[in-house]
């Protein structure tokens, strides 16, 4: 009854849905029977009904692997990195965008920071080449100039990571810091005014208002971050990564392009993509309820 | 922001510290710069940095003579103004609805958009459904599949929930509005700031994006700028056929690199002028006096 | 609340199902399509061979490579137009080019399959796509049409139409190759004369110069005698001289073809190989950084600086892009650089045995679902006559190209420009032109090189000639195992390589068995069984 009477007397708000849940249902639902290709021996002539049911042949072969795992390992390994590197990296540089006192340099300087986000991989890895190589990149040629022995950052497992991950920082960094730069300009300034008349400093003023301020945003990010920690690009693990840390960059995104041309490609790849959805969708799905319990903030 | 005039030693380490990035970000862009207005000797010797050795404008002046390459320009601006407006427009609609706390069937709903974020059929179930729609070598297809990001519209509900004060919506429930007022007196024009940064999101987006188009397009007029400069990059790596062009390569060029640097620059530099310009958008609504306490 | 949680877990159930089914229905109706379409290719083949009255469409598969001249589309130019008129207009056929973007042709390809929207004439460098086409029972048997339909096509393609047989059924008609010569190396005569050396002719003499190159740092601090990077211009002639045995039995036996390649794994002498480069790394004559230098431009950069003393190459790649070319750059950099063709490396019999290609080109097919088989092959039978060769290889003469030394040579005018600016996508059925003999051809390919460097140019093409095998060895179809694991297989193989090379010496041994090992267990040993057992069935 209750139901009812609201449905009518909020009308509006169900009609403005109902465009964009037409959107979804015909653009991301229809093509959902795609999935199916994940249990069968998918015959690209054939197509996706007549190919030959295989049920759980597909994910028996990809677990059976110990390459399957390795790229699993590595992809929590790389995304784990970036959660706690990548994730707090935007939210200080906005802070402390928010903090400069020119105007002019911050909007200059904003535009400035974000130019990375606009460059491929492609060509980023040639830059990283020139920038890290062992021998002759140039932050080395730099370092044996001053005494200090070649830093293996390229070639080396474990500082690959870290080349990884500040490459990763550097170059998302910039874009990422805008939503939170719109978050802050949502924080009311008589806040601020109110803090500086009790004397507060500008660090506790940022830790005392700024930053909760902007807890929404941040929760809600990091629970949609916590959701793709199973999912994980191509280009940066692929390009940045090379023979020799093979053991650490190999991640489920590169797996997938090493099945090659085989006619089991396609079930193959989207065995290994459901797999990364359900799990994925669990994650957040997790992310999002111990969030709610905890701080009463969520996304669904 | 400003209130004191007070130079604290904070400020020095903060304006030095966002002067070190910037120069980090800004080296690479340089570097590619540079190499669009150098000579083909010094780039293939590694000679270049960041600044250009050999100066020429060559590269660029193939680069705007090119018919095709403005006219492709011109399109994706087209595509990017009408796919931004819709995206938003699609994006807002559904944040507001679900940004009602008491909406009946919120969690249903928001369930349903989040399952989308996971799931999908992948590319041939997507390829089938728009040959299906007739979409093929259609502008549409470079528009409606992507008209609502669920990650950005989330960041809208969240953002409409967060900043909206409660206090004013019900003030306004009581003079009589309705939702859709609601939506449009109050809560849009305190939105600048998300409604900015979600159109910068999307357009740039577009902007870059052309996997799609690379295989739903086949009319060459059709084609994102992007995409016809990720021809251009990737197409002159693959050797085994120019090795076959053999002697045929005494008229066909292969591709320069400081051409390559002029296209990046030229496909790049127009998107990267839309933030500046949206930047006075990040104004926070509420210092226009609305709401007392 | 608990009931609409029902009510709408219900409608989510139903949506899904309804999504299931539409989709389902969908793809069923795209599938009776196919159905129809291939029952009428066989009326539609009975009907053409009477001379068919109606006009029809054939459609072209053309590469985009994003370079069409202004005014011009890849689809649509002054070819297309010559092709139409020429061929189209003749047999009644309106001719309609797709562009396939080159770099995502074989996803591209894929997701039109799938659709029945391929066009009907389609090509790939990659065998194993073909192949892989033809095992999903997706490609038309030209064997019969070709017979029929296609004398000058099978004159033509005399030595490469073979390579399009897989099991006894024709299911591509693959290009000819004409220049085969596969990689090439230069040395700096400049160094050699500094040291009163000559150039080298055996492995010995070879690894004694790198070893002056480097004791005398010819090249500055950096010098880098061998220029050695993580591809196969690099390694592959330095392994295969190491190889004692060569027959085709230890070939069939004990290599293992990852790609388009053939690589000598389990023979004899492939560990030495390793252990000579793995002495040559640990001596300091290869580029320390060399196992990161994926795309190969550092070893060229090196090259062109200056550094390197010994330089190899995709033949004719060094010499390409005229006055822009690296060796151009090379003496334009380094004062008194000057380069020779060098062969460094010989085997237990004194010989090069140097990898050269397959004369094989692109494989072209006819998808199943396509009723325009017979269009498709009248199409590439026209296009094997000697004036359409010419026509599109070079255009008109005095227009689009002058006659030097009795070779057309394209004169880069904007006619030229705008008729041939992608010849070698155009004209499928040969890659490369051929003038009758390999001096002929040769000599043609030096024209587009620079004139002082015309000499070296084909001298270095020649001196890729000599004791060049031909890779890799064949079955009588692509191997199943080897399509699955040709992307890992590389990547163990370049993992063996790099850290045997790099290991320390008194480790080699073991980090190479260990890596041997991983490679055998990830797929090798799977690849060897497969290929035995063809072996046995092939004797």
């Amino acid at each position: 009854m209750i139901r009812k009477n609201y449905v009518f007397k909020h009308w509006q708000l169900y009609v403005m849905l109902i465009l964009p849940m037409a959107y979804f249902i015909v653009f991301k639902y229809m093509p959902i029977y795609g999935v199916q290709i994940a249990f069968k021996d998918f015959n690209v002539f054939k197509g996706i009904s007549a190919s030959e049911w295989v049920g759980l042949e597909v994910f028996k072969d990809i677990f059976s692997q110990k390459g399957f795992y390795v790229a699993l390992r590595n992809t929590f390994m790389l995304n784990g990195l970036d959660l706690v590197i990548g994730f707090p990296a935007p939210i200080i540089l906005a802070i402390c965008l928010n903090e400069l006192r020119f105007q002019k340099f911050k909007k200059i300087a904003q535009t400035m920071l974000y130019l990375p986000h606009f460059i491929s991989w492609v060509i980023i890895g040639g830059i990283v080449y020139q920038v890290f190589a062992t021998n002759y990149g140039m932050i080395n040629l730099l370092l044996e100039n001053i005494g200090i022995g070649p830093i293996p950052f390229l070639s080396e497992k474990s500082a690959w990571l870290a080349t990884y991950t500040s490459v990763g920082v550097w170059q998302s960094v910039g874009w990422g810091s805008i939503i939170y730069l719109a978050a802050i300009t949502g924080i009311n300034k008589e806040l601020y005014e109110a803090a500086e008349v009790d004397g507060a400093s500008r660090l506790r003023r940022i830790w005392h208002i700024t930053i909760p301020g902007i807890r929404t945003t941040i929760i809600v990010l990091f629970i949609l971050k916590i959701g793709d920690m199973v999912d994980i690009g191509f280009d940066r693990p692929f390009i940045i990564g090379n023979v020799m840390v093979r053991e650490y960059s190999d991640v489920l995104s590169t797996y997938i392009y090493r099945i090659g041309l085989q006619s089991g490609q396609f079930s193959t790849a989207t065995a290994v993509g459901l797999f990364q959805a359900v799990v994925g969708l669990v994650f957040i799905l997790t992310a999002n309820y111990v969030s709610k319990k905890t701080t009463d903030e969520g996304i669904i | 922001m400003q209130r004191t005039s007070k130079f604290s030693l904070f400020d020095i380490i903060n304006t030095l510290f966002i002067v070190f990035c910037v120069i980090l970000c800004l080296a690479p862009f340089l570097h590619i710069l540079s190499v669009s207005l150098s000579s083909n000797a010094p780039i293939m010797s590694g000679k270049v940095t960041i600044y250009p050795i050999d100066m020429n404008f060559d590269a660029y002046a193939r680069v705007f003579s090119d018919a095709t390459m403005i006219r492709s320009l011109i399109f994706t601006i087209i595509l990017t103004v009408i796919f931004t407006g819709a995206a938003m427009v699609m994006t807002t609609m559904a944040a507001y609805s679900l940004s009602i706390n008491n909406l009946k069937g919120k969690q249903l709903f928001m369930f349903i958009i989040v399952f989308t974020m996971f799931f999908s059929g992948g590319l041939i179930p997507e390829y089938l459904l728009m040959k299906d729609l007739k979409l093929l070598d259609n502008i549409l297809v470079l528009i409606l599949p992507g008209l609502i990001s669920p990650f950005y519209m989330i960041i809208m509900v969240t953002f409409f929930r967060s900043t909206i004060p409660e206090s004013l919506n019900e003030a306004a429930e009581i003079d009589g509005c309705s939702d859709f007022g609601k939506l449009f007196r109050i809560v849009l024009p305190l939105s600048l700031p998300v409604i900015a940064t979600l159109s910068l999101f999307y357009a740039v987006g577009r902007w870059n994006g052309f996997r799609d188009a690379l295989f739903y397009i086949t009319d060459q007029n059709l084609y994102p700028l992007q995409q016809k400069l990720y021809q251009m990059v990737m197409n002159n790596m693959i050797s085994e056929v120019t090795l076959s062009e053999g002697a045929n390569a005494i008229a066909a060029e292969y591709m320069p690199e400081s051409l390559k640097a002029a296209s990046i620059m030229f496909a790049t530099v127009p998107i990267l002028i839309v933030y500046p310009w949206l930047q006075r958008y990040f104004v926070s609504g509420l210092t226009l006096g609305s709401v007392k306490g | 609340m608990k009931a609409l949680k029902r009510v709408g877990s219900l409608l989510f159930t139903v949506t899904l199902c309804f999504a299931l089914i539409a989709g389902c229905s969908s793809n069923s109706s795209s599938n009776s399509n196919k159905g129809s379409s291939s029952s009428s290719t066989n009326n539609n083949q009975g009907s053409s061979n009477s001379g068919s009255k109606e006009r029809v469409t054939l459609k072209i598969e053309v590469f985009d490579r994003g370079n069409a001249p202004e005014g011009l589309t890849v689809t649509n130019n002054l070819m297309t137009q010559y092709i139409q008129e020429n061929f189209g207009d003749p047999n009644n056929i309106d001719v309609e080019f797709v562009a396939i973007p080159r770099s995502e042709e074989i996803n591209s390809l894929n997701v039109q399959m799938a659709a029945g929207t391929a066009p009907d004439l389609i090509f790939t460098y990659n065998e194993g796509a073909a192949y892989s086409w033809a095992q999903q029972g997706g490609l038309t048997d030209l064997g019969p049409i070709v017979d029929e339909h296609g004398p000058n096509l099978k004159e033509y393609l005399a030595n490469s139409l073979q390579y399009g047989v897989f099991e006894g059924t024709q299911y591509a008609v693959v290009a000819r190759r004409v220049n085969l010569q596969k990689y090439s190396s230069l040395i700096r005569k400049d160094w050699l004369d500094q040291l009163g050396l000559p150039v080298p002719t055996t492995t010995e003499e070879t690894y004694e110069a790198l070893k002056a190159f480097k004791e005398n740092n010819l090249g500055g601090q950096r010098t880098i005698p061998f220029g050695f990077a993580l591809s196969p211009d690099s390694y592959e002639p330095v392994i295969w001289s190491f190889i004692n045995e060569q027959s085709d039995e230890a070939r069939y036996l004990r290599s293992i073809t990852i790609g388009s390649r053939e690589y000598p794994i389990l023979m004899d002498g492939h560990k030495d190989a390793l252990q000579f480069l793995n002495k040559l790394y640990s001596e300091g004559l290869l580029d320390p950084d060399f196992a990161l230098d994926k795309d190969k431009k550092k070893k060229e950069e090196n090259f062109v600086n200056g550094y390197t003393g010994i330089y190899s190459f995709d033949t004719g790649q060094v010499f390409g892009n005229g006055e822009n070319s690296g060796v151009m750059t090379l003496e334009g950099n380094v004062e008194g650089a000057e380069v020779v063709p060098v062969l460094p490396w010989t085997d237990f019999e004194g010989k090069s045995r140097q990898p050269a290609y397959n004369p094989s080109g692109m494989y072209i097919m006819v998808p199943t679902f396509s009723e325009r088989a017979v269009e498709a092959i009248k199409y590439l039978n026209w296009m094997a006559q000697d004036e359409v060769i010419q026509y599109m290889s070079f255009g008109e003469v005095g227009v689009h190209h002058d006659v030097v030394n009795g070779y057309p040579v394209r004169n880069s005018s904007e006619e030229d420009q705008k008729l041939l600016f992608n010849p070698g996508d155009m004209l499928i059925i040969t890659n490369g032109i051929d003038f009758g003999s390999s001096e002929k051809n040769n000599e043609y390919m030096a024209l587009s090189v620079v004139e002082k460097h015309r000499d070296l140019a084909t001298l270095s093409r020649e001196y890729s000639d000599k004791d060049a095998v031909s890779q890799p060895i064949r079955f009588e179809k692509p191997l199943d195992s080897e399509a699955k694991y040709s992307v890992i297989m590389l990547e163990k193989y370049e993992e063996l390589l790099v850290k045997s090379i790099m290991a320390k010496p008194d480790s080699f041994d073991q980090t190479y068995e260990v890596a041997l090992k991983d490679f055998m267990d990830t797929a090798g040993t799977e690849v060897i069984q497969e290929r035995t057992a063809m072996y046995e069935a092939m004797k």
